[in-house]
């Protein structure tokens, strides 16, 4: 009976979870647009409902009624499969992110504001991601078209070359915080205010950066899209691929964006941590949404903003500057870990008690 | 009922014998490599088994030693194969069997 | 529950080594593969060895496997064709010397689990991260930093099988009928006080105003 409970508490959680997401990322789709417009001198999206706030659901209902089209020489188990690979990687992430601290609710009695808690979960985020590659360098290779496959390949390597970066940047945290467990993480974040503990300010700078850098480039957005380019590949990987499928990319797409967001919010941002979070837990949900929508328009921001990589620069960049930066970052926590520096920091900027912590 | 160590080792078993009639029966040299990863994994799996029923470490140490020479073997292997389809243009093994090009 | 599952990911493991095996696309035998390893992992974890789960879909399928799968499709490889079936005589005997491998297995396998000091629970502890990190830096250190070097000859031969152009001496010199890299008619500077210009209107002719011994058959014109 109590495995029952536990196992409805959970299903219940997804189910939370997954709507939550879902609105958000598309959402961000409508705000990426209406962003971009204002940063490129005009208006986005705005006709459908005020403000263009029912946008989303029309291009859902444009995306189911359009024509799907399979092209003809195509392996068609395989080019079903890929898009089905990208989304169902991007979503896994979602188990294991701290929303907030427990809460009391009235049935329910304390609930962990977590779907699932586990001794290694950040492997458990960093072998997901590593799975979604997959669905990119199939989606390529079943098309049956050579620009297809070279952007998926071109993808593909970009994704693996900057895991490695992305990867290495998140180990100074995991060496200063001793475990592996994302809610531990948050829960070692707690400062002044909520404010002062988070890992960017004193322990992960350079950290956050080669992780920020990292991540934009796993994802495969602006400056480093060029698999996916317009001007460049056609569209890259999804050319040949029409109507719900090309939506399920596209969510993929988002969704990744919005597992790396949640990843720096839960790493370096503190993740649910705020002011007065511990004498009111639902401010903890608001907190973390609200860090990830920073993250959010952040990337919308650079997209706007920055012209692309070339491949090579782009790789040469990946390999050459990025990963020893990386480690460099690695030797310099260990040290400055070994020498009790962080503790000496710890001593006055993190604190359980004062103003909600 | 919770599976037993014996459940694990006939499962280990069955996929290494799965592997070995794999690498018997290709021709194909990459899938010929696909079915010794798939041999490599069932060791694997009997070394976990016996490292979690016996409660010592080393099986899973090793488990994990294995895995990075898996993988050293994979990037070698995999750039050897490349090489000869350079010179011979075929991934035949049969076409591989003397050293005359 | 946990025999459940442990069904359901051994159906799949073994459903998707036979699929590897039976297949004769090697692009599907890899998404086979990939299966494979991914429902290992979930055995590993009903093992209680999450460490070695995460890093067998980290390493193994998120790496080995694309390494291989861009490999298939660099290559371009094609389909096994059917070979047809020969030696048709030694199938009684392949079925017999099967059948004593499996009675043999499960003679062991019997024996292995009425043996009382097999432990029949398996509640461990070992597979935290914790446990496996400190056994690798203290007990098993050699093997790591072993291991590490190991790595580093990989790199090393990774690289060196990939290289493409020759090693080529500056000083060669090239006569007609000799197949030129790219490199030399690229660098015609650099290379111009050391090739010596000919006038021969013969292979043999160029070879003895070079003072190149013959070495017995003309190369390929």
């Amino acid at each position: 009976m109590d495995e029952l409970k536990h196992l409805g508490l959970l299903m219940l959680g997804i189910l939370v979870a997954f709507t939550v997401v879902m609105t958000l990322v598309a959402y961000t789709v409508l705000a990426e647009r209406r962003v971009l417009g204002f940063i490129q001198g005009r208006l986005g999206p705005n006709r459908v409902g005020p403000g263009g706030f029912l946008q989303p659901l029309a291009d859902l209902l444009k995306f189911i009624f359009k024509e799907d089209i399979v092209p003809d020489k195509s392996t068609r188990f395989v080019y079903f499969l890929a898009p089905i690979i990208a989304t169902v990687a991007a979503l896994m992430t979602m188990v294991v992110y701290p929303f907030g601290p427990d809460v009391n609710l009235p049935l329910l009695g304390t609930v962990r504001m977590v779907i699932t808690r586990f001794d290694v979960a950040l492997l458990y985020v960093l072998g997901v991601t590593s799975v979604g590659v997959y669905g990119i360098a199939l989606a390529g290779w079943s098309s049956n078209n050579k620009y297809s496959l070279m952007g998926g390949l071109r993808s593909a390597a970009q994704m693996i070359s900057y895991e490695l970066a992305l990867g290495l940047g998140l180990i100074g945290v995991v060496l200063q915080s001793g475990t592996l467990d994302l809610q531990s993480i948050v829960e070692q974040q707690a400062g002044h205010l909520g404010i002062s503990g988070w890992n960017l300010i004193w322990v992960q700078p350079l950290g956050f950066i080669i992780y920020l850098i990292a991540a934009i480039a796993e994802t495969n957005r602006v400056p480093f899209d060029l698999p996916e380019a317009e001007t460049e590949l056609v569209a890259g990987f999804h050319t040949e691929y029409s109507a719900m499928k090309f939506a399920l990319f596209f969510l993929a797409e988002y969704v990744n964006m919005f597992t790396v967001s949640m990843l720096a919010t839960t790493l370096f941002l503190g993740g649910w941590n705020g002011p007065f979070v511990h004498k009111l837990p639902w401010l903890g949900v608001f907190y973390f949404l609200g860090k990830v929508v920073l993250f959010l328009f952040l990337y919308i921001w650079l997209r706007g903003t920055l012209p692309r990589f070339r491949f090579d620069q782009l790789m040469t960049f990946g390999w050459k500057y990025l990963v020893p930066a990386a480690m460099v970052n690695i030797v310099l926590t260990a040290t400055l870990q070994w020498l009790g520096a962080f503790d000496y920091l710890a001593g006055f900027l993190k604190t359980q008690t004062g103003w909600g912590g | 009922m919770t599976p037993q160590l014996s459940w694990y080792l006939a499962l280990s078993a069955v996929l290494f014998t799965i592997g070995v009639v794999g690498v018997i029966t290709k021709r194909n040299v990459i899938s010929m490599f696909m079915c010794i990863e798939l041999m490599l994994n069932a060791v694997n799996l009997t070394f976990v088994a016996f490292s979690s029923f016996f409660r010592d470490l080393s099986g899973q140490l090793f488990v994990f030693i294995v895995m990075t020479v898996a993988a050293a073997e994979a990037a070698v292997g995999l750039g050897i194969i490349i090489a000869v389809f350079r010179n011979r243009e075929s991934l035949d093994v049969d076409d591989a069997s003397s050293l005359k090009l | 529950m946990l025999g459940l599952f442990f069904i359901l990911f051994a159906g799949l493991a073994v459903g998707c080594a036979i699929s590897l095996v039976v297949q004769r696309n090697p692009l599907y035998s890899a998404i086979s593969l990939i299966g494979v390893f991914i429902a290992l992992a979930c055995l590993y974890v009903t093992l209680a060895a999450p460490f070695i789960a995460a890093v067998q879909v980290i390493v193994y399928a998120g790496a080995i496997m694309v390494l291989v799968v861009f490999v298939i499709m660099l290559l371009n490889v094609e389909e096994e064709e059917r070979r047809p079936l020969r030696l048709r005589s030694l199938i009684p005997i392949a079925l017999m010397l099967a059948s004593v491998l499996f009675a043999e297995a499960v003679f062991i396998i019997y024996f292995v689990q009425a043996n009382p000091a097999t432990p029949t629970r398996n509640v461990s502890d070992v597979g935290l991260t914790s446990s496996i990190g400190g056994g690798l830096f203290t007990t098993y250190l050699l093997p790591f930093e072993v291991t590490s070097i190991l790595l580093l000859m990989a790199i090393v031969g990774a690289i060196t099988l990939a290289r493409t152009g020759g090693l080529l001496s500056p000083r060669a010199a090239v006569v007609p009928g000799d197949v030129v890299l790219a490199k030399e008619m690229l660098d015609r500077e650099k290379y111009i006080d050391v090739l010596t210009p000919v006038s021969a209107h013969t292979t043999k002719e160029a070879k003895d105003l070079l003072g190149i011994e013959d070495e017995g058959q003309s190369p390929k014109t």
